[in-house]
């Protein structure tokens, strides 16, 4: 009696809604720096050493928990290539924050982050959060980007760099995390006060005439 | 030559590629719109809560938010720099390192506004004030791409519990089109995807020499494929092809609304979402109101007239998967015996739809008061995805001479809807009880879940057929068959340890009542089962069809030889057979009619169990 079933619904469905917020992140720089290396290997902890260019945008969705929140990442990876530029472009108004990747083997990648950062300003929101990765810091032997140049040109931008390494898996994790912690911290400014709920700190005092709110912490 | 059709098939594989990304990122809009539709209801649930005194017997000296009564002296209460309305000190939220407080609804706002992402859309806003704040980049995309392309791109078929393809995506749809400047916009991406377009085409044809491209071309996209299928996000999507000249001539045509032919119009029809595939609906999720019920005590209690009513807090351990009902106090009780002026009440609470006596939890008995506290805390254990398909049901009772029992008033709340990470929802809150109506309204009662189904009339091919089968002439010889996919099944009434082997009964009775009977395999162990089974309806035509009447119905598989136990039913067509006034019955009643009038085209349902 199944004569009808056909494959497409054996899809799986990512329809979880057990989380607290969504960040959407966007990652972007030179074709070949690395970026969809980065992506699977933080989602999926996975890594090929296969060039295969991102064809215009993909994403993809992953859940952790920070600060005792659950943070639903929809991350978007970029194609690096020119072509897709006017596609790419019109994904930057919808993310919270940046990854903007150069290759520290690669000096023309390094060269266009001041390009990258113009994108951003231009198409972005003014308050976008950008991470400076230098990716490929395996690679010691065939370095031409010092670490120091790097973060000179972080510095001058206005962003938080780290040296990763999607291959080897160094500092991706981090990079993602961190990320998330800044956008944190723009959110809590951006509604003036800072929000316990969000944070994760306690409580202020009451000063009140009347003794504190009862049981406001989990009994277990 | 033979270059020039790699060259243009890669281009297609390129816009398919991007195309799938596009559709997987709208699946995932659609969940996160559902999810900010229920904090956003919760947060207007708070709301209902204050407003609901003040419209009722508004009094100066009680707190805005818990009606509790304010001193003169002590306890004064304060006026929240949010609202403006004064409330008691137990209803202020504290903000860190600061002095500054809101009442539990301003914080409450606020913190939607954090887990909506609604903060980010004001910034934004900021920068792009003519920027919609829910038209992602993907949708507006799409939608010009739709546009464009005028339909002749069919979305993938949806999830099988098409919860994706459901509201959130029409209904973007619509508010995109009614958002001022939208067209603007669209203009705009209309060019910059066509600009787009072009130049792909035109870098392609310029780009001969080069090698790389060309080479990683076709295979990137096979390889992306796979490595994407390894990926959690992986959804299968078929798309069909549309040709680039195709986009270029619809562009130059003034209008591409006015490009008409048949066979895309049905395209159209059911590749767009259907409002009504409302999958989790807004019916449960809505149903905010206190739910009466039926008791399984039902007939052997006594009624008081409902007074009063009962305070407690709702916290869940999610370490511990343990639900925590605090049970405080209670005031102004009914008597449990009027003429005698006595009252000895208790509290017992349920996680509906279980109402097993696993599932009962009581306090102890205080004597001799209207006014008891029991500072008694009831637990359950129960999980994260269970608890968001149950009602928590707090009941008051008297316990008289011979233990007979009267009932003094309960209050039921969808959990759903509770945001337990909140800890202004753990709070201690004041219910007012409420009595077991007699006749519920029924878009309140809660249902036995919902069923999602996908249907198909299929005849033989052929244009002339077609428009006999539509115009309902009957078919000369019935050889057609309807096709049914049961996909799946949410909030079912589960058995006490939060599962079901449950299955589906298919019958469709002919006008002759004839009955022609299907059944799925068990789906063992799940709460809300996926069978996606199909049931083939063999030799039916379509003026047989409207006269004849489907009968669906789930059952839980019997455990030790005891019959099996029957879930819920839903039923369409045959007007005759279908009890009259069920909302959702007549929604479904309309896809109905959409699937017999449209063969060989699939609809999907969401049919209320029963
Ligand atoms: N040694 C080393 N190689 C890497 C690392 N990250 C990526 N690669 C390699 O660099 C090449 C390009 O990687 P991708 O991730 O596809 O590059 P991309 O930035 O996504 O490129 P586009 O999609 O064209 O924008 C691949 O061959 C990867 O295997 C790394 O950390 N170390
Ligand atoms: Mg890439
Ligand atoms: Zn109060
Ligand atoms: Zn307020």
């Amino acid at each position: 009696m199944a004569s009808a079933t056909d494959s497409r619904y054996g899809q799986k469905e990512s329809s979880d809604q057990n989380f607290d917020y969504m960040f959407k992140i966007l990652i972007i720089g030179n074709s070949s720096v690395g970026k969809t290396s980065f992506l699977f290997r933080y989602a999926d902890d996975s890594f090929t050493p296969a060039f295969v260019s991102t064809v215009g945008i993909d994403f993809k969705v992953k859940t952790i928990y920070r600060n005792d929140k659950r943070i639903k990442l929809q991350i978007w990876d970029t194609a690096g290539q020119e072509r897709y530029r006017t596609i790419t472009t019109a994904y930057y108004r919808g993310a919270m924050g940046f990854i903007l990747m150069y290759d520290i083997t690669n000096e023309e990648s390094f060269n266009a982050v001041q390009d990258w950062s113009t994108q951003i300003k231009t198409y972005s929101w003014d308050n976008a959060q950008v991470l400076l990765v230098g990716n490929k810091c395996d690679m010691e032997d065939e370095r031409v980007v010092s670490s120091e140049r790097g973060r000179q040109l972080a510095d001058h931008l206005g962003f938080e760099f780290f040296e990763a390494s999607a291959k080897d898996n160094i500092n991706v994790k981090q990079t993602f995390e961190r990320l998330v912690d800044v956008i944190c911290e723009k959110m809590s400014e951006s509604l003036d006060t800072a929000d316990p709920a969000v944070t994760g700190a306690k409580q202020g005092p009451q000063l009140t005439d009347q003794q504190a709110p009862p049981h406001q912490d989990c009994a277990c | 030559m033979a270059r020039e059709v790699s060259l243009n098939s890669l281009q297609e594989l390129e816009r398919e590629v991007i195309l799938q990304v596009l559709y997987r990122d709208q699946a995932v809009q659609n969940i996160e719109e559902e999810r900010i539709r229920k904090l956003k209801t919760h947060l207007q649930h708070l709301r209902w809560k204050g407003a609901k005194s003040v419209s009722q017997e508004y009094r100066e000296n009680s707190c805005a938010r818990c009606h509790q009564e304010l001193g003169l002296l002590l306890n004064r209460g304060a006026v929240c720099q949010g609202c403006s309305h004064r409330v008691c000190s137990e209803c202020r939220v504290f903000l860190r390192k600061t002095r500054a407080w809101k009442c539990t609804v301003c914080f409450e706002d606020r913190n939607v506004k954090i887990k909506t992402g609604e903060w980010f859309f004001e910034e934004r806003a900021k920068k792009f004030p003519t920027e919609g704040k829910h038209g992602t980049a993907g949708a507006k995309l799409l939608q010009s791409y739709q546009e464009l392309s005028k339909i002749s791109v069919v979305p993938p078929t949806p999830p099988p519990l098409s919860e994706s393809q459901c509201s959130g995506s029409s209904h973007r749809l619509q508010e995109l089109g009614q958002f001022k400047g939208f067209n603007k916009s669209v203009e705009n991406l209309f060019l910059s995807v066509t600009t787009h377009m072009k130049k792909l085409s035109k870098s392609q044809n310029d780009m001969t020499s080069d090698k790389q491209l060309l080479a990683t071309g076709p295979r990137q996209c096979a390889s992306r494929t796979e490595r994407r299928s390894q990926s959690d996000t992986a959804i299968n999507v078929t798309t069909r092809k549309a040709s680039a000249p195709d986009i270029l001539k619809s562009l130059n045509q003034e209008s591409p609304k006015r490009h008409t032919n048949p066979v895309l119009k049905q395209e159209d029809l059911s590749s767009r979402p259907t409002p009504s595939a409302v999958f989790s609906g807004g019916l449960r999720h809505a149903s905010l109101i206190s739910i009466n019920s039926t008791c399984t005590e039902m007939g052997n209690f006594d009624n008081a007239n409902v007074s009063g009513e009962i305070e407690f807090a709702i916290r869940y351990c999610f370490k511990t998967c343990s639900l925590e009902i605090c049970i405080k106090a209670c005031k102004n009780l009914a008597y449990g015996e009027e003429k005698k002026k006595k009252c000895n009440p208790y509290v017992k609470t349920y996680l509906l739809p279980d109402r097993s006596s696993q599932g009962k939890r009581k306090t102890g008995i205080q004597k001799n008061t209207v006014d008891p506290t029991f500072q008694e805390t009831l637990k359950y254990e129960v999980e994260p995805a269970q608890l968001a398909t149950r009602w928590l049901q707090v009941s008051v009772w008297h316990l008289g001479t011979l233990t007979r029992r009267v009932f003094l008033g309960e209050v039921t709340i969808p959990l759903a809807t509770w945001d337990f990470e909140d800890s202004t929802t753990q709070c201690f809150c004041w219910y007012p009880l409420r009595a077991k109506a007699e006749k519920v309204d029924d878009s309140i009662l809660p249902n036995n879940g919902e069923l999602a189904v996908r249907a198909k009339l299929v005849f033989p091919a052929g244009p002339r057929k077609f428009q006999e089968a539509l115009e309902g002439t009957d078919w000369p010889s019935p050889n057609g068959q309807l096709c049914l996919v049961v996909l799946g099944a949410k909030n079912l009434p589960v058995r006490s340890d939060g599962t079901l082997n449950s299955f589906v009964k298919g019958c469709l009775t002919l006008p002759d009542q004839h009955k022609l009977k299907l059944k799925s395999p068990v789906a063992k162990k799940q709460a809300c089962p996926r069978w996606q089974h199909s049931f083939v309806f063999n030799g039916v035509s379509p003026s047989q069809l409207r006269q004849s009447s489907l009968e669906l119905t789930v059952w839980d598989q019997a455990i030790f030889g005891v019959s099996d136990r029957l879930l819920g039913e839903a039923r369409l067509g045959s007007k005759e057979n279908v009890a009259g006034g069920r909302d959702m019955c007549s929604q479904s009643e309309l896809q109905w009619q959409k699937v017999l009038s449209s063969p060989n085209l699939w609809t999907d349902m969401t049919l209320v169990l029963h």
